[in-house]
């Protein structure tokens, strides 16, 4: 426990420095952009670095991103749009600040925007998107390169991964996203994944009698395409080519060649006291022999989540059900027991080789407190193989939440003795 | 009553002085000129800038106990047609108060003039430091270096490389030691803040 301490003491000291009474929160500057006086005038033109928009070349901006800022023509002057406007340039367009102006326009009661803007020293971002520590598994950390051009975009990262798997993977993970293919709803991409993979002594353990290999390296190439077929549904096919370096000399190399669907589906619904989220995931994964691969199994899985905000409080419910048919390696098969399901579960206790049929359900209450939130949240879950019978287990715990940053301790509902987990991280 | 004061951490030799307005403590400076540089820039660019007011009781002079203190938060934007400011004072996010069409001096006043602390909470019998501590907050987005993607190094080595707060926008004054009972007494006005 002492880097969870240490870690309880690193959040607590970041938790009192943002709570500082002289800082302004982001709702007070909201309400300052809100209250300015400018906002009784109508925008007559709107300009990038001097330019005016019909005269920037497309491929200077993003469709939707010109569209927004040709929305402001003719519209009163909104200056906490603009603020949120500006911060979309800096982000898509990499730079390193934007600033909105406003100058007089032709007549009273008319004005002119230009977003000044600076440009950058580098042309990439150095980013930390993720990490975790968890008290029985380790650190999960991702630290990525990523930049844009011509509206392409390009991340190449390095991993460290002991959460989502049954085994450590750490390596390095590229993701190349193209530009709009002709129309804006069709983008390409691709996934490279180089990983190394680290096992836990459990699931060697358990290895024997099963027809499941280790390998100690994990390479992977994953095209796709995807269409957004309506606003809130798209959807994404494609391919994923994986080699796998088995421990075993006899065993050699194996591929898992497998064919990949997505649908995604996400819709919000803004009521005037109660705001709204669903979201919904199918993934299916068809690895044949036809592809050239070893393993030939097919992988379901269907994410659905929904979330209601009213006030300060926050609820939410998270099911996720899947089932493997046929025989799939251990990268592509279910785990419970990780910082997200049947949270303060051992994994390798529930099961150290994962399973092929998985049932999870995730309720969470929340209570927010200015920029802080308190979570509740009870986890149900089964993990199984198809021809074993299930058990249900459940989890109990508490978090606090500010911004992207979560603490939680987590409870296993089992008799016997009381067993805490300890998580610490971002964005997971 | 007035008494000394010194800007900290500018330096800058401006007076502070203190008294009691009915049942509240008031600040005044004889030149308010909080509005310049960076964030008068700002506002005659037509963005709003938010401005943060503290007023801290101690009992030593530049102690970080305070043994009560006022905070007042405004908003200020500059009509660009007009030329004149606008000052919105928040005291709750369903309260505010709003003022137009003020030159620059009489919108530092204002500010000043609503930023008080309730008599009842100075000490009755011990002598005490007054200090006012004025700062102007930076846009919200101005860092990016925490959001959605996570934690941007490269926006955090930025931020760290960047020039310390201009004096501009972090003013501080301190003045003292008074006493309750010696402080200089105004004719009662309406009630403010």
């Amino acid at each position: 426990m002492p880097f969870a301490m240490r870690y309880l003491v690193f959040g607590l000291l970041v938790i009192s420095i943002s709570s500082s009474h002289l800082r302004a929160d982001e709702a007070f500057l909201r309400q300052a952009a809100e209250s300015n006086v400018n906002q009784r005038y109508v925008i007559e033109s709107v300009s990038l670095a001097g330019i005016e928009l019909d005269q920037l070349p497309a491929s200077r901006l993003p469709k939707t991103l010109r569209s927004r800022l040709q929305g402001l023509v003719g519209a009163q002057c909104d200056v906490a749009m603009l603020d949120d406007l500006s911060a979309q340039i800096r982000r898509e367009l990499h730079l390193r600040t934007v600033s909105e102006h406003l100058l007089r326009g032709s007549a009273p009661g008319r004005i002119r925007v230009n977003f000044e803007v600076v440009r950058r020293d580098l042309f990439f971002d150095i980013s930390l998107p993720r990490f975790l520590y968890h008290s029985k598994q380790g650190w999960t950390g991702e630290l990525d390169a990523s930049t844009r051009f011509r509206q392409n975009d390009l991340k190449i990262g390095v991993v460290s991964n002991g959460d989502d798997l049954t085994e450590r993977f750490t390596g390095i993970a590229a993701r190349y996203d193209s530009a709009p293919l002709g129309s804006e709803k069709i983008r390409a991409g691709v996934t490279l994944e180089d990983y190394h993979e680290q096992w836990n002594q459990e699931t060697r353990n358990a290895l024997a009698g099963s027809d499941l290999d280790l390998y100690r390296s994990r390479w992977n190439v994953a095209p796709e395409i995807t269409f957004a077929v309506a606003r809130p549904l798209t959807v994404s096919v494609g391919a994923s080519f994986t080699q796998t370096a088995s421990e075993s000399p006899a065993v050699g190399s194996q591929a898992t060649n497998a064919a990949t669907l997505d649908v995604h589906y996400g819709h919000r619904i803004e009521g005037d006291t109660v705001q709204q989220q669903i979201d919904g995931k199918y993934s299916l994964r068809v690895a044949t022999h036809a592809l050239g691969s070893t393993y030939a199994y097919a992988r379901h899985l269907i994410t659905a989540r929904y979330e209601a905000k009213a006030g300060r409080q926050t609820f939410s419910d998270e099911f996720t059900g899947g089932s493997i048919t046929g025989e799939a390696p251990f990268f592509d098969r279910f785990v419970l027991g990780s910082s997200s399901t049947l949270r303060g579960w051992d994994r390798y206790e529930i099961d150290p080789l994962g399973g092929s049929r998985v049932a999870h359900n995730e309720v969470t209450y929340g209570y927010r407190f200015g920029a802080r939130t308190v979570e509740g949240f009870y986890d149900a879950g089964a993990l199984w193989q198809s021809d074993r019978p299930a058990t249900l287990r459940h989890s109990l715990g508490v978090g606090y939440k500010q911004g992207i940053f979560v603490m939680s301790m987590a409870f296993p509902v089992r008799s016997g003795r009381l067993e805490a987990v300890f998580m610490a991280g971002m964005n997971y | 009553m007035v008494l000394l004061a010194g800007g900290v951490p500018l330096g800058a030799a401006d007076s502070l002085a203190v008294h009691l307005d009915g049942d509240y403590l008031r600040v005044s400076l004889p030149h308010v000129d909080f509005l310049k540089g960076k964030p008068l820039d700002r506002l005659k660019d037509g963005a709003s800038v938010a401005f943060i007011g503290k007023i801290s009781i101690t009992l030593s002079p530049n102690s970080l106990n305070s043994v009560t203190q006022a905070v007042a938060r405004f908003a200020m934007s500059y009509d660009i047609w007009e030329e004149r400011f606008s000052v919105t004072k928040f005291q709750s996010p369903e309260n505010k108060r709003p003022i137009a069409h003020l030159t620059e001096q009489a919108a530092e006043n204002w500010c000043l003039d609503n930023l008080v602390i309730d008599r009842g909470l100075l000490p009755p019998d011990k002598p005490f430091y007054v200090q006012l501590e004025w700062r102007a907050e930076d846009p919200k987005d101005q860092l990016g270096v925490i959001g959605d993607p996570g934690i941007n190094l490269t926006r955090l080595v930025e931020y760290l490389g960047r020039p310390p707060r201009s004096p501009e926008e972090r003013r501080l004054y301190n003045a003292g030691p008074f006493r309750l009972a010696d402080l200089k007494k105004s004719e009662v006005r309406a009630v403010r803040g």
